[in-house]
């Protein structure tokens, strides 16, 4: 299932980063998070506003359109 | 002896930076403000530490991470200091590794080693070092604590053995960096298995160094073979990753060795302030508030009684004391009324307001150093990508408040050259501190009592001018190809010290003081002469001067915007130097005190004409220096001249809505 798909709170693993935008995955991948890695969303914000996640101890803000991408799984 | 200096953002650099070097430094709390490569010399005086851009990865995704990169490859350094994050191990030594694959000897500095023992992090520092093959020292850049060691270890004083530090990414990749060693010429100065990690990585500064060498089908080919060949071994699609993951076990067997855990995270004090100042609903409010207070703050509460202290003393004491040393000296009337007239009107007239460009300077640096300008960043992306650019972009506009200079070099973190040169277009429209010696001026004089309010409505008109601008250029010549592109990191809150507060302050706010005993000073002289002298000789009537002829010619232009004076047309063009200085211009017109100018000035202006004027003075052009590094940074002078010409017919075309339109209904 899709990131955005989850509750608030939830820890899931990455399944799936193929489709998510060249260079956010880049950035993504050089913060530890890839294939694998456990994330949990902290929050989110109103009007289809960034997505703060949490991963590897650290809070990182992307886009809603590319949570839309990453592809988790249940942890 | 040259030292590097590398490690991530937010891991405490740029005061390690400072503590070593004792030098001042620009320290901030945002990715990429040490945006300028700078060197300082080592307390002991025994080499030099060279500061280089905060990354994650020596692969670039931007302009400003690109630097490292072209660093290592082409410049000479004996050995690396790598700052590390006790608290984000596992992310800092992704960074550490690439850098040690470079083979170079290297220095840790393991930094936060208190909030990592805060959050029930215990780190084996020795075990550490011996696993990655390079001494670790514990230090807390913020207290200093442990820096003497370090910097021991810099100097190499201890004797240790250097090896260099591998890993086995997999036959199909081993194979790949063999291959390619083969292939390259002796006599690199990079690492040869370095620039084949590098390249299976898509570092691209590395890529094209290469390509400098050997054919770009070649290397090509060779990448393309070695990820088919991982895939098939490894499963995953893309080398980049192969390699990330790889590293990522390597380090994950590290940390199980050297790292102890004894709690989970628990709700930090940074939840709890991201529950609130990341609100769904408060979030942008709240923002608006602090910026709100901190207008108030350094105008009406703090800034301009301390101002009025200052102007007191220069246009009383001063003066007086000017007035009799002249008197004492028997001065000619010319050198009398050149260091009245001239110089204390003018450079005086300027410094009066050092108060109030301080504290914002001062509140901008809490900002930065707080954390708060990440979520800023965030709060505010959504508005940002409906103008085509991101969060990131409000960044350099947010600095561009205090001065448009860094703000238009922030913009370097901004990944995609659209995004970025958009940015660095609409950071001129920042009303910049310098601007606010005239609206505190024309506010004073023509909204006693309201200038908090009328103040803070020129700083949202500048914001909602630029947000239209961009609008208007995204969507037309500034298109970025592939959207824009937004991640940030979120550092934890810290409380800012006092010191990494007064400093940063103070490297700010000098620039300011600099120009006052320049720019100003020289431009007050000029001024006071074109004004004194005319076709008449020296000492003319002021109508009669040059400064009024010069003035004179351009001031039909200004007419229908409704200040076709040569007083305004003069000031305006001087004010191109430095905005402030079309206070000094004023100044050496009226020849008044700044105190009296404000009196002077209402029976030269109407209240509308005086707003429309502010609003001119905002939007009309970036300042000389502002148009320096707009060049320098777009390295197109074609975009400069943009930046200029786009601003004036802007400032023309909102000055006469707000003059044409006020008269219409009854305001004029």
């Amino acid at each position: 299932m899709k990131l955005t798909e989850i509750h608030v709170g939830d820890k899931v693993r990455i399944t799936d980063l193929e489709t998510v935008n060249r260079l956010v995955r880049r950035r993504l991948i050089d913060l530890g998070i890839m294939e694998g890695t456990t994330i949990q969303i902290k929050k989110t914000l109103p009007f289809g506003g960034p997505y703060t996640i949490e991963a590897c101890g650290q809070r990182i803000a992307i886009r809603k359109k590319e949570a839309e991408h990453i592809m988790v799984e249940a942890a | 002896m040259q030292i590097a200096l590398a490690g991530n953002p937010n891991t405490g650099k740029s005061s390690l930076f400072n503590i070593l070097t004792g030098s001042y430094e620009y320290v901030g709390n945002w990715t990429g403000v040490t945006i300028e490569k700078k060197v300082g010399l080592l307390k002991n005086k025994q080499g030099y530490l060279i500061d280089l851009p905060g990354i994650y990865s020596v692969n670039p995704l931007s302009k400003d991470e690109g630097v490292t990169a072209n660093f290592l490859l082409h410049e000479s350094f004996s050995s690396i200091l790598n700052v590390v994050d006790a608290s984000q191990l596992e992310r800092n030594l992704n960074l550490t590794i690439q850098l040690l694959e470079f083979g170079k000897p290297m220095v840790i500095g393991l930094n936060m080693i208190d909030v990592a023992k805060q959050q029930g992090i215990t780190i084996d520092v020795d075990k550490l070092g011996q696993l990655l093959g390079a001494p670790v020292t514990p230090v807390v850049a913020r207290t200093g604590q442990g820096v003497d060691g370090l910097l021991g270890r810099m100097l190499g004083k201890e004797e240790r053995e250097i090896f260099p530090f591998k890993i086995d990414y997999g036959q199909p990749v081993e194979e790949g960096i063999e291959a390619l060693i083969r292939k390259l010429p002796e006599g690199l100065q990079a690492n040869k298995r370095w620039l084949a990690i590098q390249l299976f990585e898509g570092n691209e500064v590395v890529m094209n160094y290469l390509g400098q060498s050997i054919e770009k089908s070649w290397l090509a080919e060779l990448f393309q073979k070695t990820e088919q060949a991982a895939a098939r071994e490894t499963g995953i699609k893309l080398l980049p990753q192969v390699i990330r993951q790889r590293r990522s076990e390597v380090i994950a067997g590290i940390l199980e060795q050297s790292v102890t855990r004894t709690k989970e995270q628990e709700l930090t004090f940074s939840d709890r302030i991201d529950r609130i100042v990341t609100n769904t609903f408060l979030g942008i409010p709240i923002f608006m508030v602090f910026m709100y207070l901190t207008f108030q703050l350094t105008f009406d509460w703090l800034g301009t009684p301390l101002s009025d202290l200052l102007d007191g003393f220069i246009g009383g004491t001063l003066t007086d004391w000017l007035t009799s040393f002249l008197d004492m000296v028997n001065a000619t009337s010319f050198v009398r009324a050149l260091v009245l007239d001239g110089i204390v009107a003018g450079v005086g007239g300027v410094l009066v307001f050092t108060p109030q460009i301080f504290i914002l300077f001062l509140i901008i640096s809490f900002i930065e150093d707080s954390g708060y300008m990440a979520r800023i960043a965030t709060v505010m992306d959504k508005l940002m990508e409906r103008i085509g650019l991101n969060g990131k972009a409000f960044i350099p506009l947010v600095i561009g408040f205090g001065c448009n200079v860094p703000g238009v070099m922030a913009a370097r973190s901004i990944e995609r050259p659209n995004e970025r040169l958009l940015t660095i277009l609409l950071t001129p429209l920042m009303s910049c501190s310098a601007r606010l010696p005239v609206y505190i001026l024309f506010g004073g004089a023509f909204f006693a009592g309201r200038q908090g309010i009328i103040t803070f409505s020129l700083y949202m008109m500048s914001i909602v001018v630029a947000l239209l601008v961009a609008k208007l250029f995204s969507s037309t010549i500034l298109k970025q190809e592939g959207g824009s592109m937004f991640v940030v990191e979120l550092p934890p809150y810290r409380v800012p010290q006092w010191q990494t507060l007064a400093r940063s302050t103070w490297e700010k706010g000098k620039g300011f003081l600099k120009k006052a005993g320049t720019f100003i000073f020289g431009g007050s002289v000029l001024i006071w002469l074109l004004s004194y002298s005319g076709p008449g000789g020296f000492d003319v009537p002021m109508d009669d001067s040059f400064l009024a002829m010069i003035g004179g010619v351009i001031a039909p232009l200004f007419h229908p915007i409704g200040f076709g004076t040569w007083q305004a047309g003069a000031s305006l063009i001087t004010g191109f130097a430095a905005k402030e200085v079309v206070v000094s211009t004023m100044a050496i017109i009226y020849s008044v005190s700044e105190d009296g100018l404000g009196a002077l000035l209402s029976g030269h202006f109407t209240a509308l004409q005086a707003y429309s004027f502010m609003a001119f003075i905002l939007l009309y052009i970036p300042c000389l220096a502002t148009v320096g590094v707009i060049k320098k940074e777009t390295g197109s002078a074609r975009w400069t001249w943009f930046s200029m010409g786009y601003a004036f017919v802007l400032a023309y075309i909102i000055s006469l809505i707000i003059y044409q339109g006020g008269k219409l209904v009854g305001l004029g």
